[in-house]
Parts: structure tokens; C-alpha cells; sequence
């Protein structure tokens, strides 16, 4: 039962300073859980970080399901969830009640307008650091642009995620059929 | 009662097809709840955004969280009073939106030891992440939609169009980008100053 409260206690903390979340976190686990604690090997987190990027969902949780489980099986996996998603969860519910009453003055209108030039800045950046890493050739480009005109143009994103994944699982099995022959 | 599994249904579509986090859910999260259901306006949406950044927590959980919430608000808040409503609603997204994490990723987990290394997952996730790559460039151009420009890009083509460029928002977005890539500093303080920045400018 220790190792379960110290899971839930590392991921409260880590969960409620970290900003941004996701990726962001690694660093952080990895230095309570390799070095202080020496539960985890480095090998144990560069999976774990594989696993995470192959996953579907919230990276944050998933990165906690992934190191509770490898430190004390299903207990862990669940009480580390738990310790990541409280502080968020706490925060978020306290800032929506009062947001609420402080709505739609010229002003506040303004000071978020530029907040979201900002972001739209922030994720632009984003965009160009994963193109470099995720963009190989023709096969790549053409998915980025399908997904991209898609989305534009209201496409429903389930299905564009659905055919994009079977793509990929078919440019695999014609590649294979190329060097077979 | 039947809108609050609603909502965990919504949220936990939303989880099950985004991979890559954070960002890669805001196309979805918009398509669901902006343009299909029309829960949200755009510039609502977007509001929600960028709260979620400036709290701790991951974005994507802060989103679902929020909106959750109001929701809930939405749906109850005349039976069982506001704040218990939105709370309901706030814990079915969040549950929503960690649903994938708690199954597929578990079970992962638990029965495939090199579940990243099969082919057939390697091949779906070579298609997925460039089109992911694709949906937040979107998500770009959302944003640049409700900041940026004053009416929609897509409208551009069209004969009566309020398009335009707010040189406020855009000389923000210049800033932020050149500071972003020339120097790290915490995202917490580009979008506080971002947000002082505007006040003065739309002053003028």
C-alpha cells in the first residue's frame, strides 16, 4: 500500500505544478521515479514514453497508468491516474464558478483576443518543431494535407483519423508487396 | 441524468481519437462541441483554450474539465442547483476524457509487453501522425480565425466578406513566435504578457 500512496502523492505534485502538462511532466517522473526512488531503470521510462506516443488520450494520465503499473501493477497504475487528474480537475472547477459572473466586458474582450494570437503563435510553433520530426516524404505530406484540408472544411475528425490510420496500414503492406517482387 | 452520460460519451470520443495529446484535441473538441452540437461559440471555445494553458494540469483534461462543467450547468442546473450541476458535469467529462487511458492504455500495459513494436500498430500510427500534424494546423488557422483575422479565412472567397487583419492581434502573434523560437521562456508568461500587450494596444 506505500508504494500506492507515494504513486498517488509524485503524481498529485508533479500534476499540480506542472504547466502545460503532457510531455512536459518526463523530466519530472523521471527524476522521482529513476533517481530518487529507483523504482523505475531508464530503459523503463524510455518505453514508457513510446507507449505514450503511440496511445490514444490525455498523455498526462497515460504516462501515469504506464509508470503506476510498471511500480505496483493495477493498484498503481490507478492511484497514479488519480494523484495526476485531482489537481486539475480541483482547479478547473474553482476557475469555472467564478469565470462565469466575469464574462464579456470591452476589455476582458480585448486581453483575450491577444491571448489567442498567442496561442495561435505557440501552436504554430509546435506545428513547425513536429513537421521537421514527422514529415519523411510524399506519403507523410500527403496525410498532413488531407487532415489539414479536412479539418478546414469541417470534415468529421473521427473519420479522418480512422482513414488515416488505415492508410498507413495499407502504404505498409504495399511496400512490402514492392519488395517482394 | 441521460445528458450527463451524454456528455462522458462526447468526451470519451474525443479521448479515444486523439493521439499526441493536448493540441491534437482542440480540432476535435472544436468539431464536436462548436460546430456539430453548437455548445460553444468560436470565440468561447477558444476563451476555454487558452484558460486551460494558463492553469496546471494537462490541456486537453482542463478543457474537458471546464466544459464539463458547463455542461452540466446546462443540463441540471435548474433541478439540483448550479454548482452541484456543474460539478456532475464537470466529473463525467474528465472521466470522459481518461477513459482511453484507463482501458486501452492499462490493458496495453498488462497484456502486450511491446505493444509499440507490433507492425500493424506501427503502420496505423504512420498514418495517423501526419494527419494529426494536419488537424492542428488547423487548429492554427482556428485560432488566427478568432484573434488574427476579423472574419473567417474560409470566407476570403466570398463576395461579402468582413475579412480583415487586426494589426493588434497580428503584431502579438509575431512577437510570440519570434520569442518562442529565439528564446524558451514559460508559457505562462508569454500569455500573461500577450494579454497586458493587448490591453494597451487596443487602447490606442
Amino acid at each position: 500500500m506505500k508504494k500506492q500512496l507515494i504513486l498517488f502523492r509524485s503524481f498529485f505534485v508533479i500534476s499540480a505544478v506542472t504547466l502545460g502538462g503532457g510531455l512536459a511532466m518526463i523530466p519530472v517522473i523521471q527524476k522521482a521515479f529513476t533517481e530518487k526512488n529507483k523504482w523505475l531503470t531508464d530503459e523503463d521510462m524510455t518505453d514508457i514514453i513510446a507507449v505514450t506516443q503511440s496511445s490514444p488520450g490525455i498523455i498526462a494520465t497515460n504516462i501515469a497508468v504506464l509508470t503506476g503499473y510498471r511500480v505496483a501493477k493495477v493498484s498503481g497504475a490507478i492511484f497514479a491516474a488519480l494523484g495526476a487528474v485531482i489537481p486539475p480537475f480541483l482547479s478547473i472547477v474553482l476557475i469555472a464558478s467564478l469565470f462565469q459572473h466575469l464574462a464579456a466586458s470591452e476589455t476582458v474582450n480585448h486581453v483575450f483576443t491577444g491571448v489567442r494570437a498567442a496561442i495561435c503563435a505557440l501552436i504554430l510553433a509546435a506545428v513547425i518543431r513536429m513537421t521537421k520530426k514527422i514529415i519523411k516524404g510524399k506519403f507523410e505530406i500527403i496525410l498532413a494535407l488531407f487532415g489539414f484540408i479536412g479539418m478546414l472544411f469541417n470534415m468529421n475528425a473521427v473519420l479522418l483519423v480512422v482513414l488515416s490510420g488505415l492508410s498507413g496500414v495499407v502504404y505498409m503492406l504495399l511496400r512490402k508487396k514492392e519488395k517482394l517482387q | 441524468m441521460i445528458h450527463l452520460f451524454y456528455i462522458y460519451w462526447l468526451f470519451l470520443k474525443i479521448g479515444l481519437f486523439t493521439f499526441g495529446g493536448g493540441y491534437a484535441m482542440i480540432p476535435l473538441f472544436q468539431m464536436e462541441l462548436v460546430e456539430h452540437h453548437q455548445y460553444l461559440t468560436d470565440a468561447e471555445f477558444a476563451n476555454i483554450v487558452a484558460l486551460a494553458q494558463m492553469t496546471p494540469g494537462p490541456v486537453g483534461l482542463n478543457a474537458a474539465t471546464y466544459i464539463g462543467y458547463q455542461q452540466g450547468i446546462a443540463a441540471l442546473g435548474d433541478v439540483i442547483g448550479i454548482y452541484p450541476a456543474g460539478c456532475l458535469g464537470a466529473l463525467f467529462g474528465t472521466l470522459g476524457v481518461m477513459t482511453p487511458s484507463l482501458t486501452i492504455v492499462l490493458a496495453a500495459a498488462v497484456f502486450l509487453a511491446k505493444f509499440q513494436e507490433n507492425k500493424y500498430v506501427k503502420a496505423v500510427l504512420s498514418g495517423i501522425r501526419p494527419a494529426m500534424l494536419g488537424l492542428i494546423g488547423a487548429a492554427v488557422i482556428f485560432f488566427a480565425n478568432t484573434s488574427i483575422f476579423t472574419a473567417p479565412l474560409q470566407t476570403v472567397f466570398r463576395k461579402i466578406s468582413a475579412f480583415g487583419i487586426s494589426w493588434q492581434a497580428f503584431l502579438i502573434f509575431g512577437a510570440v513566435l519570434f520569442v518562442e523560437f529565439k528564446y524558451k521562456v514559460n508559457i505562462i508568461f508569454v500569455i500573461i504578457g500577450s494579454g497586458l500587450a493587448a490591453w494597451l494596444l487596443y487602447m490606442i
